[in-house]
């Protein structure tokens, strides 16, 4: 075949050299923590398998942006920026829930549901998955759809929760988390 | 500690069992999928608290973990199936 | 049998009662919304926490062992892919063109004694 090397590729972002080394590491935990078994003949057919599985699978991690100019690593991010954006995330599901659950198990119901629509655009398509993801995971509201212009058209279940999303710290927290520029309008009427 | 257990494995139960009326009684195929979807993560609960009752949860957590992974796998699908060639 | 209950399971009992309050929360609101889409709401949501919360409790009762590790890959399994879940449904709803119910609709039906639409 006459594809020239992975390793060479112009359009990753990223050095693709640190991207395998911490795939690799990962796969190596992962097996660890299945294994439970520490012997040296393990931990080398460990190595071996990781490292092994770990090359196979990188070129299907590579995501292209939406012109096809430049191709993202799936899990290029930090993982201490990421941890904090996990327990911030964490403090507003269990928020968000309390108030879905009183709403819920009141003898009358108060909810009053509606579709909301709005724009964010970025370059890295993880930010559209992560932010469907968290609108999602928080308790109130469901991404329906995203079209492949960035409009996100999302269910929600009560006024607050409705209020809250509009507000947009939610958008512009995955944006600083990606190095992206926060470009978030929100689309009124129909 | 072993009657916490059962506490919650009764709690476990009766959530079952409510999903089980609403997959007989949703008017629609996607009501009943989402009972389901519930049943199957609550399935991964109940699984691991057995476990306990039986003196043995490093066992139980290995098939608990292989079937928290199918099942979420045949979730999706399912979904997809369901929503035409569109999804 | 009450007296000697020590620091760690106190504490992971309330982590394990949290949970089973949040589950069925969550399957009591899944009988009583009236629509799919609202329902979608409670079983995703809530059902997440609740199960999230009881293996927080499990995993404070067990220590720092192997069987915990692998309790915690499984709580990052559910909380990454419950979502994905609800929202593939719901998707799948919307394009099969589902009908999304509102409260002005429902107060315009009763005043034409309409059906409900499906």
């Amino acid at each position: 075949m006459e594809k020239e090397s992975i390793l060479k590729d112009r359009t990753i972002v990223g050095s693709p050299l640190t991207h395998l080394f911490s795939l690799g590491i990962l796969m190596f935990v992962f097996w660890l923590a299945l294994s439970g078994d520490f012997a040296v003949k393990f931990v080398v057919y460990g190595l071996i398998t990781s490292a092994v599985v770990a090359w196979i699978c990188y070129p299907l991690l590579l995501l292209p942006n939406a012109d096809g100019t430049k191709k993202y690593f799936a899990l290029g991010v930090s993982p201490i920026a990421f941890l904090c954006y996990s327990m911030w995330l964490l403090k507003e599901l269990v928020l968000a829930n309390i108030d879905v659950v009183k709403a819920t198990v009141r003898p009358e119901l108060r909810i009053d549901p509606k579709v909301i629509r709005f724009v964010f655009r970025s370059d890295n398509p993880m930010a559209k998955v992560l932010l469907a993801n968290s609108i999602t995971l928080t308790p109130g509201t469901v991404t329906m759809n995203v079209t492949s212009e960035g409009i996100y058209e999302v269910h929600a279940l009560t006024e607050g929760a409705a209020e809250g999303l509009l507000a947009g710290a939610m958008p512009r927290k995955v944006a600083e988390l990606f190095g992206e520029e926060f470009d978030f309008t929100v689309l009124k009427g129909e | 500690m072993h009657i916490i257990i059962v506490a919650i494995m009764v709690a476990v139960v009766c959530v079952i069992g409510m999903m089980l009326q609403r997959i007989y009684q949703g008017p629609t195929v996607y009501d009943r999928m989402n009972g389901l979807g519930v049943t199957g993560a609550d399935t991964i609960l109940l699984i691991i608290l057995f476990g306990y009752l039986d003196g043995r949860p490093e066992m139980y957590v290995d098939i608990a973990m292989s079937y928290a992974l199918i099942g979420f796998v045949g979730s999706v699908i399912i979904a997809k199936y369901l929503g035409g060639k569109d999804v | 049998m009450i007296a000697d209950i020590t620091l760690r399971e106190f504490i992971a009992g309330l982590f394990l009662a949290g949970g089973a309050f949040f589950l069925l929360a969550s399957a009591i609101g899944m009988l009583r919304l009236p629509d799919f889409y609202c329902r979608l709401h409670a079983s995703g949501n809530s059902e997440t926490l609740g199960v999230m919360l009881s293996f927080m409790g499990l995993v404070i009762y067990e220590g720092l062992t192997l069987t915990s590790l692998k309790m915690i890959m499984i709580f990052l399994l559910i909380f990454l892919g419950n979502p994905i879940g609800t929202h593939i449904l719901s998707k799948a709803a919307y394009k099969s063109g589902h009908h999304v119910w509102t409260l002005e609709e429902d107060a315009k039906e009763e005043k034409n004694h309409a059906d409900l639409p499906h």
